[in-house]
């Protein structure tokens, strides 16, 4: 009773002994998710409607973009058949695995098996287990920039060392391989590529691909490659999984169900094994993403049980259309953006969902930075655009193209004349 | 594989001086703690030639047997939500609104306060909700009070976020009760919290109010919160009815831990919460909600289609359904504790009332050549084909945890090969 008492007039800090994670914070805030908010919350209520969101990559709500009805009734027949409301096994349902194996071999010069695949609850997930498995003391991880970053996020939640290395733009963003190698020391465990990638809408060429492979195996390190936009090409360079190159280097390819079926609330995707030498195997990386997967959650075994049918049965037709509907609308925003004077495009678009631009300043008025940028023109056009900021890349922007056709031209339009109201004369 | 000159590596050695990547024993230590784990070696002493079918009394999954399937409305409306085409997208951090608002209408029917929708966080199932909560909590240097008997995700995810564990003993014969004297002792200035399951694994025990009061009360002395994990709510067939322990979030304040996995027998489908039960509002104000978002913000979500099924399935699913889950919940307790009262080396300290499970004692007094309860197991696999689970992953050395929520006519099956294990086993 007498603690009590003393207890009352005390701070809240030395009543209660639990409080903020500042390292959780730190980790929270290098979320795209995070920035966005804040950009979405300069919307004004008196504001231009509808909302242009080109902001994040989810096309999913808009007609265009529908997945496939086979996709939908695949989940439904796995719901009604009652026998997948259990618990999923650690590495994932063996049918599903196998779907996936199949899926991954038709496009490398070896085959998958089911062992080779763990399920994961959408590339996130893939992307938070790999980072753990490979968070040894001292270790570090070579990251894009720009990039996604998720990965940082995840670095700095388990303490691994971030080293970023640049994508070129004058390159068609290819990776900078001189940096690469100046960055690596005897603590790199693995470089990270996204292709197609995400941010800048670059897809890689296969001699590019292959002087990776050879890079990292020279300075013995894996590669992650994270393919979540795999098969989004509609450019001259066609999609080439790094798989392809699994026996110079070891690699692990992380994808998901997410983007080429337009699905990102069914969170399944995968981590796979492309590496026929398993060398991932004896070096127990894979004995350490097995180990996480027996304390994390699964993906929802029902959607599991949905997987060969949604693989084996979606026929070409969506895809080329999804693909179509991209082409179509990566035209339309490279075009525009070619009008818009304070606005550069170094690379038209060919794969993924975006594309970076760069922000010229000096022909702006009251523009302090991309930041700036964008909330502004949330507040005024009521159009969100992600700051390049986020991506480490101060004054550059992340336009998202995958939204409904005719919402991205009054987007667009929006965008050009918020430029012109703002430019110098 | 060639190294640079041509030549082929000769020795493991090589192998890992030539990569640099390789084991993070860190996560090997905690994958260790897992019942999967454990089981999975128990179920691999299984012979092939052995009884069958195979009695899984090791698990809490009774959703593949017909007694325990899900009510036709919970499919309905995930069949629902997914035609609806409007929930194949991201979700937000939290979860969607009208899922949170469900669940804190749902939560708060058996508090003396209204929760709101922003009290309620979503996660992709129970087993999420702990990860997340122990990372929130893991700063330098702190610490959490476990019971023992528990269950070890906890421990998994503390030993891999490096949150110090501190372990205070359930009294068998009290009832499973916590031992707040202990507690008392254990607890300093860095103990962060102290964790309750209620309903309880993997005891089958249910907290009396009285008790529950005097946790809330030792615990606000002690100046930590009580994480509740209720995953087992309304789970209850015995004389003690389930009490939330957010009944005494003015007391203390009480992050609640629930899921539709077990009172909808629907594991499989990843839906839970973590529930600020907190009406002072201390969890926000010393900021422990803001690091809960943040760890959100980059962590997977539930799926978003069953997110929006949610408020359907609350608000929809008959008691009828409900009191037949209990009704077979309490006759498969009753079957077990007569079977194993039958048995004369093993005891069961306290009568289940709750969960899907309860703790016995084995008395390896009574047994020839049984040396401990891991070795109990591996063998009653081995011959009878039946799974339980070793005390020792719980840190209950020759106890053992037996799962009674499976079809009732397997329950006989796998209780009387139990039985007739310990027979032929005991001393003459």
């Amino acid at each position: 009773m007498e603690k009590e008492k003393e207890n009352a007039g005390k701070p809240l800090e030395e009543k209660w002994h639990f409080g903020h994670n500042k390292a959780a914070a730190a980790a929270g805030s290098r979320s795209i998710r995070g920035t966005l908010s804040k950009v979405i919350a300069s919307v004004e209520e008196t504001g231009p409607r509808p909302l242009i969101q080109l902001g994040h990559g989810d096309p999913s709500p808009f007609p265009s973009f529908r997945t496939t009805p086979i996709a939908e009734d695949a989940i439904l027949e796995a719901v009604k058949s009652a026998q997948y409301n259990h618990y999923s096994p650690s590495s994932g349902l063996l049918p599903a695995r196998r779907a996936v194996a199949e899926y991954l071999s038709k496009d490398i010069p070896y085959k998958l098996s089911s062992d080779d695949i763990f399920l994961t609850a959408g590339c996130a997930q893939a992307i938070d287990i790999v980072i753990a498995a490979l968070a040894r003391p001292d270790a570090n991880i070579l990251l894009p920039r720009p990039g996604f970053p998720l990965y940082d996020a995840r670095c700095t939640f388990y303490n691994v060392e971030m080293r970023h290395f640049d994508l070129i733009p004058e390159q068609g963003w290819e990776l900078d391989l001189d940096q690469v190698e100046k960055l690596t020391d005897e603590n790199t465990v693995a470089i990270v590529l996204i292709n197609p990638n995400n941010p800048s809408g670059s897809v890689l060429k296969y001699q590019h691909m292959e002087e990776i492979a050879k890079t990292a195996r020279k300075l013995g390190i894996m590669v992650i490659s994270d393919e979540a936009y795999g098969h989004l090409t509609f450019g001259s360079n066609p999609f080439i999984p790094m798989g392809v190159f699994g026996d110079v280097v070891p690699i692990l390819t992380l994808g998901s169900i997410s983007k080429r079926w337009v699905v990102p609330g069914w969170r399944l995707g995968w981590i796979a094994m492309t590496d026929p030498k398993g060398i991932l195997s004896e070096t127990k990386v894979i004995d350490s993403i097995r180990s996480i997967l027996d304390i994390t959650i699964n993906p929802v075994t029902f959607i599991q049980g949905a997987i060969p049918q949604i693989i084996e049965k979606t026929k070409d037709d969506f895809f080329n259309n999804i693909i179509h509907v991209l082409r179509g609308a990566a035209e339309l925003c490279y075009n525009k953006i070619k009008d818009i004077k304070c606005i550069t495009c170094p690379h038209k678009p060919e794969g993924s969902m975006f594309v970076m631009v760069k922000l010229n300043l000096s022909y702006l008025v009251d523009i302090s930075d991309d930041v700036d940028f964008c909330i502004k023109l949330a507040k005024e056009d009521s159009v969100i655009i992600c700051p390049g900021s986020v991506l480490e890349m101060k004054n550059w922007l992340r336009i998202t193209f995958a939204i409904e056709p005719a919402s991205l031209e009054v987007g667009l339009e929006r965008l050009k004349s918020f430029c012109e109201r703002h430019g110098k004369n | 594989m060639e190294k640079e000159n041509g030549a082929k590596p000769s020795s493991e050695e090589e192998m890992m001086e030539r990569w640099r990547f390789g084991e993070n024993k860190a996560v090997a230590a905690a994958g260790g703690r897992s019942i999967r784990a454990t089981l999975n070696k128990v179920v691999s002493s299984v012979d092939e030639n052995g009884p069958r079918p195979v009695i899984p009394l090791g698990h809490g999954d009774p959703s593949v047997f017909p007694s325990f399937r899900t009510t036709p409305i919970a499919e309905e409306a995930i069949v629902e939500a997914v035609r609806s085409a409007q929930f194949n997208n991201y979700a937000p951090t939290n979860g969607v609104l009208p899922a949170r608002r469900a669940v804190a209408e749902y939560l708060s029917k058996d508090l003396p306060y209204k929760l709101s929708p922003d009290d309620v966080f979503l996660t992709a199932g129970c087993a999420q909700a702990i990860d997340i909560l122990v990372s929130a909590l893991a700063r330098p240097n702190a610490n959490i009070l476990l019971p023992r008997p528990g269950f070890p995700m906890y421990e998994a995810r503390c030993t891999y976020t490096n949150l110090e564990m501190r372990h205070f003993d359930l009294i068998p014969e009290q009832g499973w009760e916590v031992d707040l004297n202990q507690v008392e002792k254990l607890a300093d200035e860095n103990t962060v919290a102290i964790v309750i399951i209620n309903p309880n694994n993997p005891c089958g025990s249910v907290l009396k109010y009285q008790h529950m009061e005097e946790i809330a009360k030792t615990a606000r002395k002690l100046g930590v919160m009580v994480i509740s994990d209720e995953v087992y709510d309304h789970l209850t067939f015995g004389s003690n009815p389930f009490i939330p322990m957010g009944v005494f979030g003015n007391v203390v304040p009480v992050l609640t831990l629930g899921a539709i996995s077990k009172r909808w027998v629907v594991p499989g489908w990843r839906l839970g919460w973590i529930a600020t039960t907190d009406p002072k509002g201390i969890l926000r104000k010393t900021k422990v909600v803001d690091s809960i978002r943040s760890i959100l913000d980059i962590t997977t979500d539930p799926a978003t289609f069953i997110q929006g099924a949610v408020p359907q399935i609350i608000e929809k699913t008959k008691d009828d359904f409900f009191n037949n889950i209990i009704h077979v919940l309490r006759d498969a307790a009753e079957l077990c504790y007569n079977i194993i009262k039958d048995i004369k080396c093993i005891t069961c300290p306290h009568k289940p009332e709750g969960s899907m499970f309860v703790m016995v004692k084995l008395n390896l007094s009574y047994l020839v050549d049984i040396s401990d309860d891991v070795d109990f197991c591996s063998k009653l696999a081995k011959e009878e084909s039946v799974i339980v689970l070793p005390g020792s992953a719980l840190e209950m050395k020759n106890w053992l945890r037996i799962t009674f929520a499976v079809e009732p006519t397997s329950l006989v099956v796998g209780l009387e090969r139990l039985k007739s294990f310990c027979e032929r086993h005991e001393k003459n």
